[in-house]
């Protein structure tokens, strides 16, 4: 269990790493995020395999269900993000400094 | 924005929040927030201004990876412990845990992109996001207070006090100031969270309160800085009185009802061998106070004759409506009845 648990925890927090020093582009952030979720529907499939118990296999769904509207939400502001800034590079988000 | 959609949009915050209170699974409480960030999209995304759309941006990316690091957190402390079970949370992961819901709260470190997001959104949104959306990640913080490290807190509520006050200072943006004055609020609430967590409820009702009025003033008189506040006292004199006692009652002076969270914080802290948190606390609700008494220098002690060198306005005249003429009321009276706002909590 723990190597399996060892495994997704790195990838989460490569992930999460890889959301905080995004450097050029939004899109990277958002795949950043995609990636974290699917870590997470991984950990959650194998822990319902791993109790043997089928009461919870249903939720890797509901958590991929709402991180699908999510994604769809970060990529409407994306488009948002570059119909009034002109392109979606993180050094133009920045009009809001004081 | 067409009342049917604005409609959806203030159901779907309610649903949110109310799906997080009534959870005990870490899951549907992850749900509740996530729907939560999904409803207040598009209400800052109203006016397609690009400050707006930059607002929305930062403030999706924070709380959409303060999301998915709580439901790791929650989805570690299952395979550690094998149970979802929000009050039970007792796995080596509360600490990240607790740090997700200060990222999503604005808790210092934490705190950067609340100053941001604040300017870019209308000062009705920005209500929401100051009141509403504390209020589901605060249930899930004091659900599972007492398996925090008391520590955690501690730091977390004096940094968030001292970064509040001393970043405030430097602001001319309403805004931004109220920003800042949440995460010096919010500092006070968690700060007293693991030993006495109706303390920190009823600091959280009245600054809920305080905030409301505050807010609701702002978006009567329609100012964005502090220059074109001192224009107010001719618009509606009753509001310039007011609204400077209000803001003192935000820096927690008595008699008003500011003053009775802090009262009680310090005696709890003080109770709990915590003296020198205590003073640290008290020490830094005076930068606070300092931008507040810039605010109500502003407001209401620059009236004729005292001249302001902001141009005057079109004396229109503007009804005060009726929750702001409640919400003021209750920010100052509300100090003699103490005891009964304690045992409500």
């Amino acid at each position: 269990m723990t190597h399996i648990l060892f495994t997704i925890s790195t990838a989460f927090m490569l992930g999460l790493t890889g959301l905080t020093f995004h450097r050029t582009h939004l899109l990277s952030a958002l795949l950043c995020l995609e990636g974290m979720m699917l870590s997470l529907f991984i950990a959650l499939a194998m822990w319902s395999t791993q109790n043997d118990m089928m009461i919870f296999s249903s939720s890797p769904l509901l958590l991929l269900a709402l991180s699908a509207c999510e994604a769809g939400l970060g990529l409407s502001l994306l488009v948002a993000t570059s119909r009034t800034h002109g392109s979606d590079h993180l050094q133009n988000l920045n009009l809001l400094q004081c | 924005m067409s009342p049917y959609i604005l409609f959806v949009m203030l159901t779907s915050l309610g649903l949110g929040t109310t799906l997080t209170f009534t959870s005990s699974h870490w899951l549907l409480a992850w749900m509740g927030l996530e729907i939560n960030t999904l409803a207040i999209i598009p209400l800052m995304t109203n006016k397609h201004h690009p400050r707006a759309v930059e607002a929305a941006t930062k403030y999706f990316l924070t709380q959409a990876a303060a999301a998915a690091i709580l439901l790791f957190a929650s989805i570690y402390n299952a395979w550690y412990s094998g149970q979802w079970f929000i009050q039970d949370m007792s796995s080596p992961v509360s600490t990240l845990m607790t740090l997700a819901i200060a990222i999503k709260l604005g808790i210092a470190p934490m705190h950067f992109w609340l100053p941001e997001v604040m300017q870019g959104i209308s000062i009705n949104t920005g209500l929401i996001l100051v009141t509403w959306q504390k209020l589901a990640p605060l249930a899930l913080l004091m659900q599972i207070s007492h398996n925090i490290k008391p520590e955690l807190l501690i730091i977390l509520g004096l940094m968030s006090t001292i970064i509040g006050g001393w970043g405030g200072l430097n602001q001319t943006q309403i805004r931004k100031i109220m920003a800042y004055s949440s995460i010096a609020h919010l500092g006070w609430i968690i700060s007293i969270l693991h030993f006495m967590p109706a303390l920190a409820m009823v600091n959280l009702f009245i600054y809920l309160i305080m905030t409301i009025t505050m807010f609701m003033t702002f978006n009567l008189l329609n100012s964005p800085t502090i220059n074109t506040l001192a224009v107010n006292w001719s618009k509606s004199p009753i509001l310039a009185a007011t609204s400077a006692l209000a803001l003192l009652s935000l820096g927690g002076l008595p008699p008003l009802s500011g003053f009775m969270p802090k009262w009680l914080i310090i005696q709890e802290l003080t109770n709990q061998e915590l003296a020198p948190t205590a003073t640290l606390l008290a020490l830094s609700a005076l930068l606070s106070l300092f931008f507040y008494l810039r605010l109500s220098y502003s407001l209401s002690l620059t009236i004729m004759p005292n001249t302001h060198p902001q141009t005057l306005n079109w004396n229109m005249k503007i009804t005060t409506p009726l929750p702001l003429s409640l919400m003021m009321m209750m920010t100052l009276t509300m100090l003699p009845i103490t005891p009964t706002i304690i045992s409500l909590f």
